[in-house]
């Protein structure tokens, strides 16, 4: 590894090096349809794709093994929040761009140009991850969201499509003018658009109502991303509506930016070591505390009674993103980290889930919980997974969603050995966890238990075992050996916090 | 010792861990064609389990098998891979073992799967070992989960007919308690840290322990001892108990009473009573109560049973209220013969669930009503059936009979300790009513008229291997019967030092 260190990428990038893993992920972008056009064949596309996300990923994680730290224009800034950030990304798109190849949901649709923007989109959510100033921020949430419309819109074959890609243009839409509307008050009010610089300018301020406006719809903004309840009445009918890979990549991946933009703004400015802003910090924590416990409690009982696989999936992230919201309400270090790590096991579990519906799609069985009935008999490698998958989801150990549950509600009852206020919320978090395991398993039961009417088996395409396969290593390595991510979330959590 | 094992096994505790494991991946791979060999994989390996745990009890010194390594470490906070086996677990240790084993044997005509159905026995064995030798809270409650997959399939898989609804109940019921367990576990874990590193291991959370105020011992107590006691289970959130105990196979029957009750009294003792004793003086009188509670009302309600199985359910729940209300005594002869009481219970359990299961595959029934003057028909069904219905009444000579008696004695002592003489009396009503539906039962289905009630033509008396596990299981029951002492010799001096730090408050 001698000759591959940190300086290759400084030595290709020059004064560009923050932005490395996105520079090559928009030459991507742009050369993707221009691929198409010359090969016709969708198979040269991904693996075009595939290769350029695999590029990304080397540059990343070269950068962030050499613990790589700069800045650009005092726009971005990449360090080891965003190193792991953007990793998070990366491997939502690489997922994406594996299996979107032989779904049966992008046949019709113009590949090159689907390749494209989902690139594109993933770009956007990076520029989240390393921006250090509230106009990137915005420009990547932009870039992530507006893509992800035409992503949901491409899927024209179904009805459903157009409509749950008006209904998320139209949130979207809201929900941007929220953020925009929020962020300018904010400068309004501390004189300047780059985050530590507010974190600092807020020190020598009261409360003010306008910066109080600004948090609430700040919140209401980035609370449409993240579907946290109640700005998540879009989340069902899109991921329900989208392609499979494209609900996958949504739910896994688009609703993170949210979370990125949260932690960068809110606890930058309220409970990093540079901040001084001790007003107002205790009724934001109670806020998004009350937040949390809605969320999780409203995604997961809604989620009960749900017979569409894909919507019960959508619910069921609303519930994980009312757990990550703990880290908004506890705002330590600790819970950051955790949250981060959560974020990581949530994109294997939950995109791992996404992809057994794609694939079953792909062959023909429907979205119904009733269409999976008897499936142990017909593809028992696909129902141990999924059964795996959901199992994780609930919390069961030692798969990895029981680890990073366990890290992210135990930062909720202790911070530094004394008891914390938010105790409440690790109960209701952990009873939110036994109503999630009843409607997780319905599906086990109707997988394994019940009997289907066919017994047929079923042969799903390469890249869905592959993508499904790489998805079930980590829900099973990162609740034994957490340590893998959970290191390098902790690093970035004290590289927020300022420690 | 009269006789101890010449040399020391390395690995022996993660050997109890990988030999099922491996078992139960080796009978997973006996599908289709292979499927009748899969009685015998599963045999082999539940077999070299036992053996492995029966070495542990001719160790003198267990220490010498403890086993720690640093397993994650990150972000302040220590998870450590600890197996150790004490005064406490080591019994539990061998009743796993034993039962595992014996359960595989009788139910080797198993026909339905038998692939899926050993593995799941094996897996299991890996969850209940795990929990009783686990030295670290966050092994502990992985392994406590892990446990409960298992079962939840054997139910689903191999139960009877209302199956499905019992699965779930059981799953959700369990799955709840011991999140409210995680609570605690989490309360005293970082608790115990103080701000430093997080460990989670049994020894550094008792280092730690300290420092716990009277009011924070209380109140994670009540969530411990919660998350636990479902597991026993108390009376009121016993009534998964029931169906699951009515709809698993045998085999899961017999680990469910046998072995998977007692993780809710080992986990009582182990972690509220070792690191909370103030929290065990403010909740004793609650723990004395619920423990009545259970024992009278369990024993009431086997009265009104019909099936058998279901009566043998109830018994269970009237059984593990006296490991209650000896515990909540909180004394030295208390805690020793609760633990007797568990392993008593464990073989009792087994051999009465074996003759129930039995009833429901030789004769096609488990309706008392319909049964009737069997004795004389199945003379070996018979004997064994009043073999253990004698055992758990409490006849002298067998081990159940040690048990209650210790119970009772120790009770009395608190009884007259604090002044209230007259909760005795629920104790002998429990074993007049213990003796009551027994013979009452047996009356009923072994002696008097031949039932009309059923087809004759097609029941038949036990098989061999029925034979076989049901003998082994009763001569312990004989030995530790005639012998108590070699059971009591290992509890006795980790019940007198719990107690020291009990009556040190």
């Amino acid at each position: 590894m001698m000759m591959f260190d940190g300086s290759i990428v400084t030595t290709i990038f020059g004064e560009f090096t923050p932005l490395a893993p996105m520079i090559v992920l928009i030459l991507g972008a742009l050369v993707m349809p221009a691929v198409f056009f010359a090969s016709k064949r969708r198979s040269a596309v991904a693996a075009t794709a595939i290769a350029v996300i695999l590029v990304s990923v080397f540059f990343n994680i070269l950068m962030m093994v050499d613990g790589y730290q700069g800045g650009y224009a005092d726009l971005f800034a990449y360090d080891a929040f965003s190193g792991v950030m953007i990793l998070l990304f990366q491997i939502v798109v690489f997922v994406t761009a594996l299996v979107s190849v032989s779904s049966s949901e992008t046949t019709r649709m113009h590949y090159g140009a689907f390749n494209s923007l989902l690139l594109s989109a993933s770009v956007g959510m990076m520029f989240v991850a390393t921006a250090s100033d509230l106009i990137t921020i915005f420009l990547g949430i932009e870039l992530a969201s507006i893509t992800s419309y035409v992503l949901v819109a491409m899927k024209r074959s179904d009805p459903r499509a157009a409509e749950a890609a008006v209904k998320y243009v139209i949130i979207g839409g809201l929900s941007t003018a929220l953020t925009l509307y929020g962020l300018s008050m904010l400068y309004g009010v501390a004189g300047t658009t780059n985050i530590s610089d507010i974190a600092a300018a807020l020190s020598t301020q009261d409360f003010s109502w306008a910066f109080g406006i600004a948090m609430i719809t700040m919140i209401a903004g980035f609370g449409f991303k993240i579907a946290a309840v109640p700005f998540h009445m879009w989340a069902p009918d899109v991921y329900e509506g989208a392609a499979t890979p494209v609900s996958m990549f949504l739910g896994t991946g688009s609703k993170k930016v949210g979370f990125v933009a949260l932690f960068k703004v809110f606890l930058v400015i309220f409970a990093a070591a540079s901040s001084t802003a001790a007003f107002a910090t205790e009724e934001m924590q109670y806020i998004f505390a009350i937040i949390a416990a809605i969320t999780m409690t409203v995604g997961n009982v809604v989620a009960i009674s749900q017979n569409n696989i894909k919507r019960m999936l959508a619910y069921s992230s609303i519930a994980q993103a009312g757990y990550i919201l703990i880290v908004m309400a506890v705002m330590s270090e600790y819970a950051l980290a955790s949250g981060m790590f959560h974020m990581f096991t949530h994109v294997f579990m939950k995109g791992g889930a996404f992809l057994i519906v794609g694939a079953l799609i792909t062959v023909g069985i429907g979205e119904k919980i009733s269409d999976y009935q008897g499936l142990l008999k017909r593809a028992p490698f696909l129902a141990i997974a999924m059964t795996l998958f959901l199992f994780s989801l609930a919390g069961i150990p030692p798969l990895a969603g029981f680890t990073s549950k366990l890290f992210l509600f135990s930062s909720a009852i202790y911070d530094g050995g004394v008891m914390t206020q938010w105790i409440w919320l690790a109960f209701v978090a952990v009873l939110n966890s036994a109503i999630s395991l009843y409607y997780y398993t319905r599906v086990v039961k109707a997988m394994l238990i019940e009997k289907g009417p066919s017994t047929e088996r079923i042969k799903v395409p390469h890249t869905f075992t592959a993508a499904i396969v790489f998805c079930l290593v980590f829900v099973v390595l990162l609740g034994v050996f957490p340590q893998l991510i959970m290191d390098f979330c902790a690093d970035a959590a004290s590289v927020l916090f300022g420690g | 010792m009269f006789f101890e094992f010449p040399f020391e096994i390395p690995y022996l505790l993660t050997l109890l861990l990988v030999v099922p494991l491996i078992g139960a991946v080796a009978t997973l791979a006996m599908g289709g064609e292979r499927q009748k060999y899969a009685k015998y994989v599963a045999g082999t390996f539940s077999g070299i389990a036992m053996v492995l745990s029966l070495v542990l009890l001719f160790t003198p010194d267990l220490s010498v098998y403890n086993e720690s390594y640093t397993w994650i470490e990150t972000a302040g906070v220590r998870m450590s891979y600890i197996l150790t086996v004490d005064g406490l677990s080591i019994l539990m240790v061998f009743l796993t073992g034993v039962l595992v084993f014996l359960s595989t044997v009788f139910s080797a005509r198993e026909h339905d799967r038998p692939h899926y159905f050993f593995a799941l026995l094996l897996a299991m064995e890996v969850g209940l070992m795990g929990v009783y030798m686990a030295g670290d809270y966050f092994l502990f409650y992985i392994l406590w989960e892990v446990t409960l997959i298992p079962m939840y399939f054997l139910i689903a898989w191999f139960g009877g007919p209302r199956r499905h609804y019992a699965a779930i109940k059981f799953f959700i019921y369990t799955h709840v308690a011991s999140l409210v367990m995680l609570i605690g576990i989490f309360a005293i874990v970082f608790g115990a840290a103080g701000g430093g590193t997080v460990d989670f291991s049994f020894a550094a959370v008792l280092a730690g322990s300290a420092a716990f105020s009277t009011t924070f011992q209380t109140l994670v107590f009540g969530l411990l001892f919660f998350g636990f006691a479902v597991k026993m289970p108390i009376v009121p959130f016993h009534t998964w108990l029931p169906d699951a105990h009515t709809e698993a196979p045998t085999a899961g029957s017999v680990l469910l009473a046998g072995v998977m009750l007692k993780m809710g009294s080992y986990g009582i003792i182990r972690v509220c009573l070792e690191l909370l004793p103030d929290g065990a003086q403010a909740w004793q009188m609650t723990m004395v109560f619920i423990g009545i509670l259970a024992m009278v009302y369990g024993a009431y309600a086997c009265i009104a049973q019909k099936d058998l199985k279901k009566m043998v359910a109830f018994s269970s729940i009237s059984h593990m209220g006296m490991v209650m209300i000896a515990m909540a005594c909180l004394s030295d002869i208390g805690i020793q013969f609760a633990v007797f009481q568990m392993f008593a219970h464990g073989l009792i359990s087994a051999v009465l669930f074996m003759v129930a299961g039995a009833a429901g595959h030789n004769i096609g029934t488990r309706e008392i009503p319909l049964l009737g003057g069997l004795a004389g028909k199945l003379p070996v069904f018979a004997a064994f059936m009043m073999f253990g219905f004698l055992a758990s009444l409490g006849l002298p000579g067998l081990v159940g009979f040690w048990a209650e008696f210790g119970i009772i004695f120790s009770f009395y002592e608190y009884t007259v300790s604090i002044d209230m003489i007259w909760l005795i009396a629920f104790c002998l009503i429990t074993l007049l009513l213990t003796a009551g539906y027994y013979l009452w039962a047996a009356q009923r289905t072994l002696f008097g008229r031949l039932t009309t009630k059923i087809d004759l033509t097609h029941i038949h008396d036990l098989s061999r291997p029925e034979v076989v596990a049901l003998g082994a299981t009763c001569a312990l029951i004989a030995l530790f019967g005639l012998w108590p002492d070699l059971a009591l010799g290992f509890i006795k001096d980790y019940a007198s030092s719990l107690a020291l730090t009990l009556g040190a408050v």
